[in-house]
């Protein structure tokens, strides 16, 4: 960049424009220049290696025979090759089996921490701590059971609860009693009015006489400080007690539907995540 | 006095106003970039409010720097350097107006319907068919003009930087109108007449041009005007800019495949753009190449001249991010860098550092000239310089870091073969990153209320000093 190439007295190509401006006839730099055929060449070469070029009814398909579902196969190929020696083995075994042995459900875990995170954490939380509206899967209270053959169902064919909506055959007064009860019951206490309304009006068959709940049916444990739904006030209480759980004839009854993943999963993940699942804290 | 003989000659009212308005978006582009960089690091400031979410107002920032901001700086640039070379008075004025009212018209339209969320889904051409249409038809009224007024010059031969706008105005219709080709079924709904993969084909071709034809070679046309008008230095090489004109016109074109690598596009085509890419950075170069040694023999002016530390910064960042680009559309490079926020940091070095500053050059350069005076405050273009020069540095750094980490979180895996980390892990990772990109961004974004100020006061102090001077006259 010496200051001759380019000083006023170097020759231009002998236009003027717009009073100063000019153009002078020096050649690009070399290196430039240089680059530029090599650049040329790069196609050429690129061209002759990889897939390029469009012909009428196909393509050519250069002499790496590269494509790029050939080297996504390779990748997959190397990470089956270190999973091969234990998802042989899961796939053949029943989940219980898995969760007896040590090194598969260690794999297990590993395995389905990244399925567990983007799957299932979206709504139960991270490491299952359970979000308003989900359940928390770290405790061991468990609406469909804790036993790793429910866990592996649950995820498997999804879950969906349900309970019908009191409104249309009680009265205010009467669902009031009702969530007395209910909220008495959590205490370890009962309110005697509100019992005989829950066998009358057949919450018992569901939740039992004792207000345990059921896990064939998926009924709540109404017994304990565990709440499935939020926030645990009298009038949260009594919107469950008068719409339901999804019950169809009600448009604000409560959404509670665990989607299956059946369709989503191999059989392979959703038993690896009915054994991270279990090992979260509360698996029976 | 030069000028005022200038401004009975040419037509530089219409160049006022798309410079005043250029300044303006300027302000208000990067500032709709700074709220979305902080909803993205802090979403409630969402406020669960549509109209203001992210999705909305991404394509109202994107269109508005582009097309708001982008567009005013080449309509403004293109009609004054196309006067000045030619030596003679734009073709038609009312067409200019034409031009001026239609293309505020279309940025209103844009301030209206992507936060309702109509769209047509395409990046960088959300806008949907109706204002398409006015589109094609203001650019086309923009083009017409500036080629009539070339027909007319005066000069026997036509100077580069109009070539370079003339690429631009070919390539640019081309292709919005053949992306946009779309089914309406209502006032604002309609369906691309592609499908599938060669709708995302042509998607791609559109937007990687969008960014060759109008935001290089329209800005390689301000940079080949206003550098040597600046410097008052000839263009280096006339021979290596009629080289790297031709490259850049015929090799950019096939670039777009390579936004589309590892997808359902066939192998060849992505191959296809790889290569080329590859290919356009020694063209992409020698833009850069003759703007620096146009300068040769007079570096000592970049020390006293803050117009032109703007003008030889752009080519800085225009030399960067002509090569990290081509690097980025490598298969290999691409597994790791595509759908990252590398991406991001990449653009914003285009935009914000070759783009803005060559802009904010050019129109502290025009504001000049137009008012004829010299600028309100030189300190404050200083001041500009490098808070525009700081404010990328962090935002690209940021997006370099957070972009590879999320490329290289997203493919670990552990001893088991099994992924490292979840998708959540790598967001929460973003954040700092997020933060940074947001700071960086706001100190840019404060750069330019410093320029619109600038500009603001000498102008006005240019009308003050002109209706005195009226005022002496009509004594």
């Amino acid at each position: 960049m010496s200051d001759q190439k380019n000083s006023t007295h170097a020759k231009d190509t002998g236009h003027t424009w717009d009073d100063n401006l000019r153009e002078l006839t020096n050649q690009p730099p070399r290196w430039w220049m240089i680059s530029f055929y090599l650049s040329l060449a790069w196609v050429v070469v690129y061209f002759v290696l990889f897939p390029a070029l469009p012909l009428a009814n196909s393509y050519t398909k250069g002499i790496l025979d590269w494509t790029q579902m050939k080297e996504f196969q390779g990748d997959l190929a190397e990470l089956e090759k270190i999973r091969a020696p234990f998802e042989t083995r899961i796939a053949k075994m029943p989940v219980s089996a898995i969760l007896g042995d040590k090194e598969l459900s260690n794999y297990s875990v590993q395995s389905a921490k990244v399925l567990f995170g983007d799957r299932c954490a979206p709504c139960h939380g991270n490491g299952g701590a359970g979000n308003p509206g989900f359940p928390v899967l770290a405790d061991d209270d468990w609406l469909f059971g804790g036993k790793i053959e429910q866990i592996h169902q649950s995820i498997m064919n999804g879950r969906r609860g349900s309970m019908p909506g009191f409104a249309t055959n009680s009265t205010p007064a009467e669902i009031d009693l009702l969530a007395q009860h209910v909220l008495a019951l959590s205490e370890g206490g009962s309110n005697p009015v509100g019992r005989n309304l829950f066998v009358n009006k057949g919450c018992a068959g569901c939740h039992g006489m004792d207000g345990k709940g059921l896990e064939m049916m998926g009924s709540a444990n109404l017994t304990d400080k565990i709440w499935r739904f939020s926030p645990v006030t009298k009038d949260s209480v009594k919107h469950t007690i008068s719409h339901g759980v999804n019950n169809a004839m009600d448009k604000n009854t409560r959404n509670a539907v665990m989607p299956s993943f059946a369709q989503q999963l191999s059989d392979a993940e959703i038993k690896k995540l009915a054994v991270y699942v279990h090992q979260l804290g509360g698996g029976k | 006095m030069e000028t005022t003989n200038a401004n009975q000659k040419y037509n530089f009212e219409v160049v006022r106003w798309f410079s005043v308005a250029a300044c303006i978006y300027f302000v208000v582009g990067t500032l709709l970039g700074v709220y979305i960089a902080a909803e993205l690091a802090w979403p409630f400031l969402n406020f669960d409010i549509a109209e203001i979410s992210f999705g909305r107002l991404r394509p109202l920032h994107t269109n508005a720097v582009i097309f708001a901001f982008g567009g005013c700086v080449l309509m403004a640039t293109g009609f004054y350097s196309v006067q000045r070379t030619c030596g003679v008075k734009l073709w038609s004025d009312k067409l200019a107006w034409f031009t001026f009212g239609g293309w505020n018209l279309i940025i209103v339209s844009a301030v209206i319907t992507l936060p309702l969320g109509l769209t047509q889904g395409k990046e960088y051409a959300e806008l949907e068919w109706p204002i398409d249409i006015l589109i094609a038809v203001v650019w086309l009224s923009f083009s017409a003009n500036f080629i009539m007024t070339i027909a007319n010059r005066k000069s026997s031969h036509i100077y580069v930087s109009n070539w370079f706008f003339l690429g631009m105005m070919v390539m640019i219709t081309y292709l919005h109108v053949v992306n946009s080709l779309a089914i309406p079924v209502e006032l604002f709904k309609s369906y691309s007449i592609f499908s599938s993969v060669q709708d995302a084909m042509i998607q791609w071709w559109w937007g990687h041009n969008a960014v060759g034809f109008y935001l290089t070679a329209g800005f390689l046309g301000i940079m080949y005007y206003f550098v040597p008008k600046q410097a008052e230095r000839p263009i280096f090489s006339y021979r290596l800019s009629v080289i790297h004109f031709w490259a850049l016109m015929f090799g950019y074109v096939w670039l777009g495949a390579h936004h589309l690598q590892y997808t359902a596009l066939p192998d060849w085509t992505g191959s296809l753009g790889a290569a080329i890419s590859l290919a356009m950075i020694i063209p992409s170069w020698g833009g850069a190449v003759n703007g620096m040694m146009t300068l040769s023999g007079a570096w000592d002016k970049l020390r006293t001249d803050y117009i032109l530390r703007f003008m030889i910064m752009s080519l800085a960042f225009y030399v960067m991010s002509t090569f990290e680009g081509p690097v980025m559309s490598l298969k290999t490079v691409n597994a790791l860098s595509h759908y990252t926020d590398w991406t991001i940091g990449h653009v914003h070095s285009g935009a914000l550092g070759w783009v803005g500053m060559v802009a904010a050059g050019a129109l502290y350069h025009l504001v000049q000239k137009l008012w004829n005076r010299e600028m309100y405050s030189v300190q404050l273009v200083n001041l500009h310089f490098w808070m525009a020069t700081i404010g990328i540095v962090i935002y690209i750094v940021a997006m370099w870091i957070s972009g590879i980490m999320q490329g290289l979180m997203w493919r670990d895996y552990d001893e088991f073969g099994t992924l490292t980390y979840t998708f959540a892990e790598s967001v929460a990772a973003m954040h700092p990153y997020y933060v940074m990109r947001t700071v960086g961004g706001f100190i840019y974004f404060a750069g330019t209320v410093v320029m619109l100020y600038n500009v603001v006061m000498t102008i006005m102090g240019a009308s003050k000093e002109r209706s005195t001077q009226t005022a002496h006259a009509q004594a």
